[in-house]
């Protein structure tokens, strides 16, 4: 891994600034959100396993939690200096790898999704990327120098968004 | 807390002596199933907690199969079987080969036979625990899925870490007709439930010990 290579494991994050890459492998029913500030090129990617918090667990491990990830992430990439009105976000991941457990409730992939979704909603952050769902897992590479965000999954070919 | 803390020296090699016995019937299950000789390595067993496995079980982007039951009864958690998927054919086509069908698609042969086989060695490692444990334990139907080994551990990691949770990892070497097949047991439980289970082992263990002198 080069010096300019950030991984993010599960329930980890990280804000950035170009020419960093920070990339994750494996997503299944976790998604991972990406907040980017196109003009500054400052990013943030939390790696979130959980809708939601609870007030027990929030402050250790914010980055598991679809609420308290993006806080932080905003947090954290407003204290480097990137501008709310300036950011955009991705998403990749909340696959439901197997495919029989509980299909009448929505999984906690669809439910990390639709948590953030709603969280980037209020926060007015245009998501102008997405790749979530299905029943496969995933890895992605997000090049902050250009915002590209690059998907990759078994048996596919990869994709950019 | 640590894999000490939550097993210590004695109970980790009762654990392994009971595991061992587990695999050992896999292997008699095995061999009736697909009319070969299985041979099994003694199984190296670890424990450690949860956000600690993938590091354990190595390239989290490895293509595996993976078949996922639920663990019900005394003890709840979660259990998989993890094949890596280089392996699989292996195993597959000894299968195809012990039990002729009528033909199938290639990927519902598949599938069928995987869930099978984890249906099997769940239930023979199962019926360890509750003999040596006299915990009732059972699990629920197997459900399959074939892909990079993080994103299938993703889902049950995260229902069980809102509270401390512990995985035990059996890893097992199976020879069949000179093809190895390396088959993970993972039992994925919350700290409360793995130490109602720690305790019936100690208790167990007593037992045993007591018998044996």
């Amino acid at each position: 891994m080069g010096p300019n290579e950030i991984e993010v494991k599960m329930g980890e994050g990280v804000v950035a600034r170009a020419p960093h890459v920070v990339s994750c492998v494996g997503l299944g029913s976790c998604v991972v959100a990406i907040l980017y500030d196109v003009r500054r090129r400052i990013g943030g990617l939390a790696h979130i396993m959980l809708p939601e918090s609870d007030s027990r667990n929030r402050h250790a491990t914010p980055y598991r939690y679809a609420d308290t990830a993006i806080a932080t992430l905003l947090e954290g990439m407003k204290s480097r200096g990137a501008i709310p009105e300036d950011m955009v976000a991705k998403m990749v991941g909340g696959a439901r790898m197997f495919s029989s457990c509980s299909h009448s409730s929505a999984g906690i992939g669809e439910q990390n999704a639709m948590s953030i979704k709603h969280i980037l909603n209020t926060e007015g952050i245009p998501l102008v990327g997405e790749d979530t769902g299905g029943h496969h897992g995933r890895e992605i590479e997000f090049h902050l120098v250009s915002g590209k965000l690059i998907v990759r999954a078994i048996g596919k070919r990869d994709r950019e968004i | 807390m640590n894999g000490k803390e939550l097993l210590s020296e004695e109970r980790l090699d009762f654990v392994r002596e009971m595991m061992s016995i587990g695999a050992g019937n896999a292997a008699t299950a095995l061999r009736q199933l697909l009319q070969c000789e299985v041979n099994l390595s003694i199984p190296k067993l670890t424990i450690s907690p949860a956000p600690q496995l993938p590091a354990l079980l190595g390239d989290a982007s490895l293509a595996v199969s993976c078949v996922k039951m639920d663990m019900v009864g005394d003890v709840r958690g979660e259990i998989l079987f993890l094949v890596p998927d280089v392996q699989k054919e292996n195993l597959i086509h000894l299968v195809e080969r012990a039990m002729p069908g009528p033909k199938k698609s290639k990927l519902e042969t598949d599938v069928s036979v995987l869930v099978e086989i984890g249906n099997i060695l769940a239930g023979v490692y199962l019926t360890a625990i509750h003999d040596f444990c006299k915990l009732n334990i059972y699990h629920t139907v197997p459900t399959l899925a074939i892909d990079m080994l993080q994103s299938l551990m993703d889902e049950p990691l995260a229902a069980l870490s809102r509270e401390s949770q512990v995985v035990l990892l059996v890893e097992t070497d199976f020879m069949l007709k000179e093809a190895p097949i390396k088959i993970f047991f993972l039992l994925l439980a919350s700290e409360s439930d793995f130490k109602k289970l720690g305790d019936s082992i100690e208790r167990a263990r007593m037992a045993y010990g007591s018998e044996r002198d």
